[in-house]
């Protein structure tokens, strides 16, 4: 059974843009490591003769046609912005 | 008269026939979730536009103008789904300030039937919990007993009804989440068939489990709710274009002839014993008013919640990457660069239990893993649904309790997530094979919690579950 130690805890936290403390990635190990015992008990299910489903229900989804129709302004989508500058959304500098 | 104690379907009449205004009822309504503020059910009320909806509603009915089937109704919404002009949280720190600038068809769609909404509930963050005690806005308390959960995710939702705040409300279900408040509060909870009601302007948590329902007092409620609701959405591909009969009238008033099957699966060591007589005393009820009982077999289904965890927690992880701090939400304040803004913002705005979700995703989604987790547990959910689906060949509808056990206390499973989790196994299987299901109330238990019994349908079956559900409601005095 698949097993997590800190530093696999570290990458994962970088992999999803977290940051935590040292004692917050001991907890987190010892917590994940019951929680994979968990879903580990799919382990056990013989899944040789099933094909994968991409999609739970449906096989015949249908896309909508590509026609322009009226949106949001730019108004509406700036109003919940953090930080705004003409017309713009604010972030750090990315290139020098 | 207290009007707040009608049904949907009383009020209604009442409405029609000018015994109160809807004014006077949205006050009332709204009188009541001050009065009863210690549930925290709600997170924000919409005062004002509700008393303007109100009022344009009485004055339609005064000129005579043909109104919807909801009209002058006063409803909630859980806070995870969009409603122009208001905020909608998740009940996230992340989402604490936004606002929302279009309405979620789910939400269009109770506005265009008249219904005025008065709220937005308390929920779970981002759905992800069990007993609404992961809100960043403080814990729900069960109406029926305030030592105790409302359950969760949407128990704000289950609790606003079940304490006359509303006569009906929107939640969403993705492992249970409106099936196990609905039993925990007791008041009848309706996760529809995956694509029967369009998750447009829903907020994201797993998006091929997700499901929007409601709660009612009462099962005819729900059938008038799924009316409004149900149907294909342009906006939403995975919207069924399956047609949308007359719920109200699939209540027959018989369940004779029917076949209900029961699974053991269901009925394990695990399962509290006064929950267990209680059911077995409704099975009993449905055989003696001639239901026949038959043995179905679900032999995968302890690997059900194994299952969800991994596909709901990748679908969370991919669905929560966008929340970063740049065009919406939550912006840390001091940072280096604009990667350490994502770092810094995401981890000030999500709460533990998101932080969890988001973490297990990843793990399951990232190479090396996969295949062991991720396309397995697709490869089980297909043989999970294969198993209902040879089930339903025998039986028109599964009968089993919603949750193991009642409602348990505040902070009784905080510490132990995996308890909490393992709180979803009569619930869980339901969206991995994306079938219909109801949770209607089924006696107390002795310290006085209710219990909530499930029923399950073939997909599309809804009518089944109000047939069902109509005739326990009605005869349940006689056990």
């Amino acid at each position: 059974m698949a097993k997590i130690n800190i530093e696999e805890a570290r990458k994962l936290a970088k992999l999803s843009r977290l940051e935590f403390s040292e004692d917050e990635l001991k907890n987190f190990v010892a917590e994940f490591d019951k929680t994979l015992e968990q879903v580990a008990t799919i382990e056990k299910v013989d899944v040789s003769k099933v094909s994968l489903i991409e999609n739970t229900l449906k096989s015949d989804i249908e896309l909508r046609s590509d026609i322009v129709e009226p949106s949001f302004t730019q108004k509406e989508i700036l109003a919940n912005a953090p930080e705004q500058k003409d017309g713009a959304f604010v972030v750090p500098i990315t290139v020098e | 008269m207290d009007y707040l104690k009608c049904s949907l379907y009383e009020i209604r009449q009442m409405l029609e026939n000018n015994e109160i205004s809807s004014v006077e009822l949205t006050k009332l309504c709204l009188d009541r979730i001050n009065s009863t503020q210690n549930l925290n059910a709600i997170i924000s009320t919409c005062e004002e536009q509700a008393i303007d909806a109100a009022k344009k509603c009485d004055q339609a009915r005064k000129k005579g103008e043909k109104l919807g089937p909801l009209a002058g109704i006063p409803v909630v919404i859980k806070d995870n789904i969009n409603l122009v002009g208001t905020k909608t949280t998740c009940a996230s720190k992340f989402l604490e300030n936004w606002i929302s600038p279009f309405n979620a068809t789910c939400a269009q769609k109770l506005i265009d039937a008249g219904a005025v909404i008065i709220g937005k509930a308390n929920m779970d963050e981002f759905a992800m919990g069990s007993s609404t005690e992961n809100s960043a806005f403080g814990v729900c308390r069960n109406p029926v007993n305030e030592d105790y959960v409302p359950g969760g995710s949407s128990g704000g939702s289950a609790a606003t009804v079940a304490s006359f705040q509303s006569f009906a409300s929107l939640g969403t279900d993705t492992g249970g989440s409106i099936r196990e408040p609905a039993s925990f509060c007791g008041v009848v909870g309706l996760k529809p068939t995956y694509g029967r009601v369009s998750r447009f302007g829903v907020v994201a948590f797993a998006s091929s489990l997700d499901q929007v329902g409601c709660f009612t007092r009462t099962v005819r409620d729900s059938a008038i709710m799924l009316n409004v609701l149900a149907g294909e959405d342009k906006k939403d591909m995975t919207s069924a274009k399956i047609l949308v009969p007359d719920y109200e009238k699939s209540i027959t008033g018989s369940v004779k002839g029917k076949k209900i099957g029961i699974a053991k699966q269901f009925f394990s060591d695990a399962l509290n014993n006064e929950v267990r007589a209680n059911i077995e005393k409704a099975i009993k009820l449905y055989e003696d008013n001639g239901a026949e009982i038959v043995d179905i077999d679900l032999p995968s289904l302890d690997t059900a919640l194994a299952v969800y965890y991994i596909i709901s927690s990748a679908e969370a992880a991919s669905n929560l990457a966008r929340f970063d701090g740049v065009k919406y939400g939550v912006r840390a304040k001091n940072f280096s660069d604009t990667v350490d803004l994502y770092f810094k913002s995401r981890t000030q705005g999500f709460g533990k239990e998101v932080k969890r979700r988001i973490m297990l995703g990843n793990y399951v989604l990232s190479s090396g893993y996969f295949d062991a987790f991720y396309r397995k547990a697709k490869k089980v959910q297909k043989i999970i649904r294969q198993e209902f689906e040879t089930a339903f060949e025998k039986c028109d509808v599964i009968i089993c309790p919603t949750t193991a056990t009642v409602a348990f206390k505040l902070g009784e499973k905080c510490d132990d997530h995996l308890a909490m989790y393992l709180n979803d196994i009569y619930t869980v299987p339901v969206n991995i094979a994306g079938l219909p299901a109801i949770s209607i109330p089924c006696g107390k238990v002795s310290n006085g919690l209710p219990v909530g019994m499930q029923l399950i349908a073939p997909h599309f079956k809804e009518e089944t579950l109000f047939n069902f559900g109509d005739f326990y409601e009605k005869h349940a005095k006689e056990i």
